[in-house]
């Protein structure tokens, strides 16, 4: 870039024409931007610095704020709640993001298969969980896993298994809610994924072909060095969506039983809905922090070596 | 572009401008100075709200009610308050409270006049309410004393009471008849526990008494067994007094009811409880006034053979009435009309018309709003019934049971705003309780303590 040092040394304008010709060159740039950074600052930075300020205050939303420097950060990092939140959201994390991670990448690799008959059908009906409202699919999820009258123990009992508390018991509730996570949004996934695939050269498998490699082969040696970038951003995605999963469990079973469903985004909005404002927006620096950090590490990890 | 060190330095300057100025526009901090009660006189105290002056006062107001059956009633009756107050405009608003009023106080945008608001959160929006003891003196003394008592923070008042919510004993008539159990019997919780076995010979797939399994709705029932002790979590001042003897009767009952296996463990009208209800595997039912919804729209195949009766005493001569749950009216201080909205709620609770136009019979409810009965005595005359005999309740007259209820309900205290907050761990432990991980005591101690470090130690 040249541009500033050219009109100086080709121009013999006067100070304030150079100075107009050049804030006409680098006004135009910074006109274009402003509306998105205006709307950035106004949505984005502000209601962070905010929330930032004021996770060093006790406020309850009106009046005067009070300033506890560390306190709230301190009281959440000692509470065996906040961390019992954070537990929970990783034993989500453990049951959902490997298994679809899986499951999607399996559902795309099928349907990326041009042989595959009815294919935009299936592309449909598999993305259609992912558009049905949470609260409806919540509710369903509430009466198929009902423990006397539900219709998942109803067929369970045909096989002789008896009635599980899935959704009234600590044991089975994180797995009943993982469970609804993955049916809802592997779809999603799935696009990702799919659109991950359709970028790949055709070229390598038929490469790959021609030396004889088999069809694993080719998954193993072209499809997932190739595919690493999308599943990391995918990985990634899944990460905060877990970290974050509030209206599942908001919906389904309150955080319950005994909290073993209160995640890191129930328990931050438990704080907020008690108009603990303050211990609020330090729980979500917390959980901002705790969320980058492990972005960064699935990066890290994910990234492709070339 | 070349990045030299000037360009870095004007752009951390930016930066730093930007975060400072958005940083200004936050609350007003005040270094460690925790305000204090205010020392004015009540009779100067701004934050009372007066009635207004004029007799025909003219102007706007916006009013938000939950959705549902409440709003239909309530919007009924703004032709009724219109015809005493034609320069009022009502805006009837039905609104999801629990998700946008907190936002809306803390901005001070769109706030409405008026708000519908379960009594258990009044004390928490306190700062943003009108102090209402003036408007409301003239009636304080026909209010329901528990009603005034749950809307009341240190010296204010800030909701006008709606609804008193009396818990009754809801039993399955038909089912016990066959079981040759007398309901007239059941005087003391002892009785109800013999009862239910009794029930359980005659049936011994049944699990006779409903054991809640939600724990906020479980809390909210221990809370009217606490209320009928004349207890309640927090004492006037909001002082933590959950570990009493009283608390640990009732648990030690419930644990009773756990352990001897008379209790359906279900949440609220689901499937589940259902279920047991229709099938007659569960037949009494300790709930507020509002559980006869299900025998009239919830449950088709017993509708008609359930009854209601006073909640039976802990001890003989003990007190039958508790309350649990019920409703009030707030009135924010950043309405733009609050007076105006005074009047409004003033001619739906205290006249006539008003109260008659709510509980009697209207588009909604044929026989009479039958959910609750009113906290306003006058409306509340076992004489006058508002509503009609219920017919999912074999044509009881559940007014006159539930008035009668209504009246032996000792006063409350105000529900401390850490109500919600204390489910985390009270009524997650009394789950626990009821599953057999915990004793009564164990539900205590730990409770408190943890209510006492967590809640009430950091208001």
């Amino acid at each position: 870039m040249t541009a500033i040092a050219a009109p100086k040394a080709a121009s013999p304008a006067g100070p304030a024409r150079r100075w107009r010709r050049s804030a006409r060159r680098w006004g135009w740039p910074y006109l274009f931007v402003a509306p998105f950074v205006a709307v950035f600052v106004a949505f984005s930075v502000y209601p962070m610095v905010f929330t930032f300020r004021l996770s060093f205050t006790k406020w309850h939303g009106a009046g005067l704020a009070e300033w506890v420097g560390w306190e709230n950060y301190g009281y959440l990092l000692s509470s065996p709640a906040f961390w019992e939140s954070l537990r929970n959201s990783a034993a989500l994390w453990l049951l959902i993001v490997p298994a679809q991670m899986a499951l999607a990448l399996a559902i795309a690799l099928l349907l990326n298969n041009a042989a595959l008959r009815l294919r935009n059908l299936y592309r449909v009906a598999i993305i259609v969980p992912f558009v049905t409202p949470l609260v409806a699919v919540a509710q369903i999820w509430i009466v198929l896993f009902d423990q006397d009258y539900g219709a998942v123990n109803s067929v369970l009992k045909v096989f002789g298994i008896p009635d599980i508390g899935w959704l009234v018991t600590s044991q089975w509730a994180k797995p009943t809610l993982a469970l609804l996570f993955i049916w809802k949004t592997t779809g999603f996934i799935m696009i990702i994924l799919l659109s991950g695939l359709q970028s790949i050269d055709p070229a390598y498998y038929e490469a790959a072909a021609i030396d004889g490699a088999g069809r694993l082969r080719q998954v193993t040696g072209i499809t997932l060095p190739l595919l690493r970038r999308t599943l990391m951003f995918a990985i990634v995605m899944q990460t905060l969506a877990v970290f974050q999963m509030f209206t599942e469990p908001y919906v389904v079973t309150k955080g319950g039983p005994y909290n073993s469903t209160t995640t890191a985004g129930l328990y931050l909005y438990n704080h907020i809905n008690r108009a603990d404002l303050g211990t609020g927006s330090a729980n979500s620096f917390l959980l901002v922090v705790i969320v980058m950090g492990l972005s960064l590490l699935f990066v890290r990890l994910l990234s492709p070596k070339d | 572009m070349k990045d030299t060190p000037t360009k870095r330095l004007a752009t951390l300057a930016a930066l730093v401008l930007a975060v400072g100025l958005t940083a200004a526009c936050g609350p007003d901090i005040a270094a460690n100075t925790p305000s204090g009660p205010t020392s004015e006189p009540p009779q100067t105290n701004p934050d009372r709200l007066q009635a207004p002056s004029e007799a025909s006062p003219t102007g706007e107001i916006v009013i938000w009610d939950r959705s549902g059956d409440l709003y239909e009633v309530f919007d009924a009756v703004i032709e009724s308050f219109n015809a005493k107050y034609p320069g009022i405009t009502v805006h009837h608003e039905a609104v999801d409270i629990a998700a946008k009023l907190q936002n809306t106080l803390i901005t001070g945008t769109d706030v409405p006049d008026g708000v519908f608001l379960d009594d258990a959160y009044v004390a928490g929006y306190k700062d943003h309410l009108w102090d209402l003891s003036d408007v409301l003196a003239p009636y304080l003394d026909k209010i329901t004393k528990q009603k005034i008592d749950v809307n009341t923070v240190a010296d204010g008042i800030y909701g006008v009471p709606y609804d008193l919510d009396p818990g009754l004993l809801f039993y399955n008539a038909a089912a016990l008849d066959k079981a040759g159990i007398d309901p007239a019997a059941i005087n003391t919780y002892d009785d109800l526990l013999a009862a239910a076995k009794k029930y359980q010979d005659y049936r011994p797939s049944a699990k006779p008494i409903h054991l809640e399994q939600g724990a906020w709705l479980g809390q909210l029932q221990l809370e009217m067994y606490a209320n009928q002790l004349a207890t309640s979590m927090a004492d006037a001042n909001g002082e933590l007094r959950l570990n009493s003897p009283e608390y640990l009767k009732i648990l030690t009952w419930l644990d009773e009811v756990a352990k001897q296996g008379l209790g359906t463990r279900a949440e609220y009208l689901t499937p589940s409880d259902i279920g047991a209800l229709e099938a007659g595997d569960e037949v009494f039912y300790p709930w507020a006034i509002w559980f006869d919804f299900a025998p009239q729209q919830q449950l088709p195949i017993t509708s008609g053979q359930w009854r209601a009766m006073q909640l039976p005493a802990w001890e003989t001569g003990g007190a039958r009435g508790g309350a649990m749950g019920g409703s009030s009216f707030i009135l924010p201080k950043q309405g733009k009309n609050s007076q105006l909205a005074w009047l409004f709620y003033e001619f739906l609770m205290f006249d006539e018309t008003g109260y008659t136009a709510v509980y009697g019979p209207n588009k909604v409810y044929p026989g009479g709003l039958n959910t609750s009965i009113p906290a306003y005595q006058p409306a509340a005359d076992p004489a006058k019934p508002l509503f009609k005999p219920v017919e999912a309740l074999g044509n009881q007259d559940l007014w006159t049971t539930a008035i009668e209820a209504g009246k032996q309900i000792p006063g409350g205290t105000p529900t401390p705003t850490w109500w919600d907050g204390a489910v985390e761990y009270l009524g997650n432990n009394v789950q626990k309780m009821l599953d057999g991980a915990m004793t009564p005591q164990e539900v205590l101690d730990q409770s408190a303590k943890d209510i006492q470090a967590n809640l009430v130690d950091r208001q």
